[in-house]
């Protein structure tokens, strides 16, 4: 196979697989604390920083893997 | 006023041209010799020194400053964006370390928020979608915590930090944290960067295929996300200042 097929395919494995495992950490995240504020919901403002701090932290790891795609695609 | 600008620039530039790169600032960067996302960030900070000096005049232009206006005016959303970040502040950090860094982080928030914004504009490339620019920030932002946990306890005791909780463990976490806490400018540029990136990537294409009313809800996810990395890097950055410069009179535990 040569080298720009491989990179191509490298790269779109890259975003599509490490999209797979964001959303579904973002799901469980979510879901905690929305399960959170329906119990109590006095307490949304207390449990929105946090979550929205979660949040960003795993799709911030999505946004590494999404940069070294860009890195490494061939130029078509 | 400013809906009227927007949309005199878009129709000025056909879209096409815009898909295929033209952007407003590019020509007179190149003409002037400067790097194009350099030039972007040059103009959004004179729009917001030019945006503070209208909004110290008008502050000053009345009785009591304390008493809000009616209604959606100029100084309001300053106003109101100021107090937001100030109860966040407070949550987090305390009311007496919020008065010490309160200006450096609404620095933060503003700065960035205006520079994501203004790649929703047709026309404009975002300063932040460069890697220097929002390294630079990241880097700013090491060593201004770094400075204030020194400042604040002294360097034995920022360096104490790193030891972990017991003695006897610090051989094993003095490496752990100072590659955690090596990795944190890197880690807030690239998320910055690839979010921008990812977001005006989006818009660009919707844009070129269906110039006319399909874009909309690309732009709302914009405004969103550009608010959204603007408060998630001031988040950061007020935690890793608390990290640094918490006080130990009272037993609090310490969240690595």
């Amino acid at each position: 196979m040569e080298l720009n097929a491989v990179l191509g395919l490298a790269a779109a494995f890259t975003i599509t697989f490490s999209a797979i495992g964001g959303a579904y950490a973002q799901g469980k995240a979510a879901s905690v604390a929305l399960e959170g504020i329906a119990r109590n919901p006095a307490a949304a403002d207390k449990l929105f920083t946090p979550m929205i701090i979660a949040l960003a932290l795993i799709e911030s790891l999505v946004i590494y893997a999404f940069v070294i795609a860009f890195l490494i695609k061939p130029a078509l | 006023m400013m809906r009227l600008f927007t949309l005199a620039l878009s129709l000025i530039v056909p879209s096409a041209a815009l898909a295929a790169g033209y952007t407003h600032i590019g020509p007179i960067a190149a003409q002037l010799g400067v790097k194009e996302h350099i030039l972007t960030f040059i103009f959004v900070s004179t729009l917001f020194v030019i945006a503070g000096l209208i909004y110290r005049a008008k502050v000053s232009g009345t009785k009591n400053p304390i008493i809000p206006d009616i209604g959606i005016t100029f100084r309001n959303i300053f106003e109101a964006m100021g107090q937001f970040i100030y109860n966040l502040a407070v949550n987090i950090m305390g009311e007496e370390s919020t008065k010490k860094y309160y200006t450096v982080i609404m620095f933060f928030f503003a700065l960035i928020f205006a520079n994501n914004c203004i790649g929703l504009i047709p026309g404009f490339l975002p300063p932040t979608e460069n890697f220097n620019t929002t390294l630079a920030l990241g880097t700013f932002v090491f060593i201004y915590y770094n400075y204030q946990g020194i400042r604040a306890q002294g360097l034995w005791g920022h360096i104490k930090h790193f030891m972990g909780p017991v003695w006897y463990l610090a051989i094993l976490i003095l490496p752990i944290e100072l590659i955690s806490h090596g990795v944190r400018p890197l880690s807030l540029g690239l998320r910055l960067k690839g979010n921008m990136e990812g977001d005006h990537l989006v818009l660009s294409i919707f844009s070129g295929l269906i110039p006319y009313i399909v874009p909309i809800p690309f732009y709302i996810i914009g405004l969103f996300v550009c608010f959204m990395q603007a408060f998630v890097f001031t988040l950061l950055t007020m935690v890793y200042i608390s990290l640094a410069t918490a006080q130990h009179d009272h037993d609090e535990e310490h969240a690595h």
